[in-house]
């Protein structure tokens, strides 16, 4: 019993720590669906919005203010993008756009570090990175606070973004942009609002994602590396696919923990680190387009 | 203003370039008036395409330019607008090849066409209603996602989706490309409809020449980036340059590919095989 109950234990805890790739992941997925484009700067999105909202933090401003001052800023940065590099490269092959994420990414972790320094910042949501009392009476299961509120973060994140998407005439507009951006011009869709569109929401999951892991390693550039995590994750789960990115970050969180728990010993440990890159090769091999990816339609 | 009013749409002597070396258009000029269905003709590589975005400005996205000469739509002067200001000016262009979202639903890609305008849930109701009264075949696919429908509902759907942006005027590149020809007399009864109930002006790039001018009230026939001729289109219907090079048809009847071999290989016996058609 207790046996059983350890396993489940590490599942939970794999799967809420999941939701924190899936956050990553998710980010990366907007700009995909809009752009077909791998966001090389990403990572550097959540370490530059975390590390300014510490920032804000420090100047003294509450918490609730620095979150929106934060995302005000998150949005400047995707105006910037759009007017500074995705309108004089469009038209440009993907691979064009793919370099000039990865200068985006030197830019703004550069910027960051120019604004708010390079030491290690702590981050306290007040949410501690310890087991919750309750569930453990009413379980006997061991779940962190912290991986529980990124998991209900993450839900209402996706909850909002798919709604988003589904039911406005942005979201249409955006999923339009996504299929054939020549067309959706055709028919007048300003493509410039699509995108400054795309990149403040990205900017805004970028921020929530960086909270999430600021406050458990601590704010600091490990996490542009941290969100490469993310690729696993879309690999298994579909580029274009919200569904995915979330679906895709459980999978990965709960294979990397049972792999680690169970397989580990027998490699000498530290499979985690490893075991995720494995398993998007398999599926590499034998369902490219993902779990929830877009299928390639194509008509004979 | 040189455009009286009486045309919708005049170009005067443009010139086109591809990223400004390769030279698509040399000297087009044409008009359409308001109202009226205008065909713009020629093979592979004439510049139909590339006039036509000139037009909508959707040359700008491919690295073309006008260099020289001038396109005064509905009075205003096309200069440097962006192709959603086009649209909001009522000018939409169905792109050669359809080019619908196959992701989304037949629907949602109508729906889209509507970005531009400001409506309501029931208006919007309203308008699809109405485009379906015209496309009957896409109500019942409405649910469908559009990447799995045939050429012909995807065609369609294009100009469907293009009407919804309620235009003045519509550009239409290739309606026919690769569609059984049934299909294709289909599609430009729902084009000539539209042209007569809703009063939109249309100017259609076509290489299938016999169905676009018995459609059309005028033709213009282009070759390597130049006019060379145009006129009513029952005039070029019955020109003999039009016939012989664009229809098929010599002065001895109807021509074809086989009978052109035998005829030289064997001159003597072309009287006894041109008959049989």
């Amino acid at each position: 019993m207790t046996e059983l109950l350890f396993f489940v234990e590490v599942v939970v805890a794999g799967l809420l720590a999941g939701t924190m790739y899936s956050l990553v992941a998710l980010g990366f997925v907007l700009i995909y669906k809009a752009s077909s484009t791998f966001n090389f700067a990403q990572g550097a999105m959540v370490f530059f919005a975390v590390l300014a909202f510490v920032g804000f933090m420090e100047l003294g401003l509450p918490f609730f203010l620095a979150f929106i001052v934060t995302i005000l800023l998150m949005g400047l940065v995707g105006y910037c993008t759009e007017r500074l590099v995705l309108k004089p490269l469009m038209n440009q092959s993907e691979d064009t756009l793919l370099m000039a994420t990865i200068g985006l990414g030197f830019v703004l972790e550069g910027l960051a570090q120019a604004a708010w320094g390079v030491e290690v910042r702590r981050l306290d949501l007040g949410i501690g990175d310890f087991p919750i009392q309750w569930i453990i009476d009413t379980f006997g299961l061991f779940v962190s606070a912290l991986d529980l509120t990124a998991g209900l973060v993450a839900a209402s994140l996706i909850l909002g973004l798919s709604v988003l998407f589904k039911y406005t005439k942005m979201g249409l507009g955006l999923r339009a942009v996504a299929d054939d951006p020549g067309a959706a011009s055709s028919i007048g869709i300003p493509l410039n609002n699509i995108m400054l569109l795309v990149w403040t929401a990205a900017g805004v999951v970028a921020l929530v994602a960086g909270m999430m892991w600021g406050a458990r390693a601590g704010v600091q550039f490990a996490l542009v590396d941290l969100a490469l995590k993310a690729l696993p994750v879309l690999i298994i789960g579909g580029f274009s696919s919200i569904p995915g990115a979330i679906v895709g970050g459980l999978i990965i969180g709960a294979t990397e923990k049972v792999l680690e728990v169970y397989i580990g010993p027998y490699f000498g440990g530290a499979i985690e680190g490893w075991a995720p890159y494995v398993l998007a090769i398999f599926f590499l091999l034998y369902r490219p387009e993902g779990l929830f990816g877009e299928k390639i339609i194509r008509r004979v | 203003m040189t455009s009286n009013s009486e045309d919708i749409l005049k170009i005067e002597n443009i010139e086109v370039m591809y990223d400004s070396v390769i030279s698509a258009l040399h000297d087009v000029s044409l008009t359409v008036p308001r109202g009226k269905i205008v065909a713009l003709l020629g093979g592979n590589g004439a510049g139909k395409s590339t006039t036509l975005k000139a037009i909508s400005t959707m040359l700008a996205s491919e690295r073309g330019k006008v260099t020289k000469g001038k396109i005064t739509y509905d009075g205003t002067s096309v200069i440097n607008q962006n192709p959603t200001e086009m649209v909001g000016l009522g000018m939409v262009q169905v792109l050669e090849g359809r080019r619908c979202f196959g992701h989304l639903t037949v629907e949602e890609n109508i729906i889209t066409g509507a970005y531009s305008r400001k409506l309501t849930n029931s208006e919007m109701r309203d308008e699809l209603d109405k485009i379906y009264t015209y496309f009957n075949r896409l109500k019942d696919r409405r649910k469908s996602q559009a990447g799995f429908t045939s050429g012909g509902e995807q065609q369609m759907l294009a100009v469907a989706r293009a009407m919804m942006a309620k235009p003045k005027m519509l550009l239409l590149d290739e309606p026919s490309m690769g569609l059984a020809p049934q299909l294709v007399s289909e599609i430009f009864k729902i084009v000539k409809e539209l042209n007569d109930k809703e009063g939109v002006s249309i100017l259609l790039a076509e290489q299938n020449t016999n169905i676009a001018l018995r459609n059309s009230d005028y033709g213009y026939i282009i070759e390597t980036g130049n006019v060379k001729l145009h006129g009513t289109a029952e005039k070029l219907l019955n020109n003999d340059e039009v016939k012989e090079l664009y229809l098929g048809i010599s002065k001895e009847g109807r021509k074809n590919f086989r009978d052109a071999l035998r005829e030289e290989g064997s001159t003597k016996k072309e009287n006894k095989f041109s008959k049989t058609n």
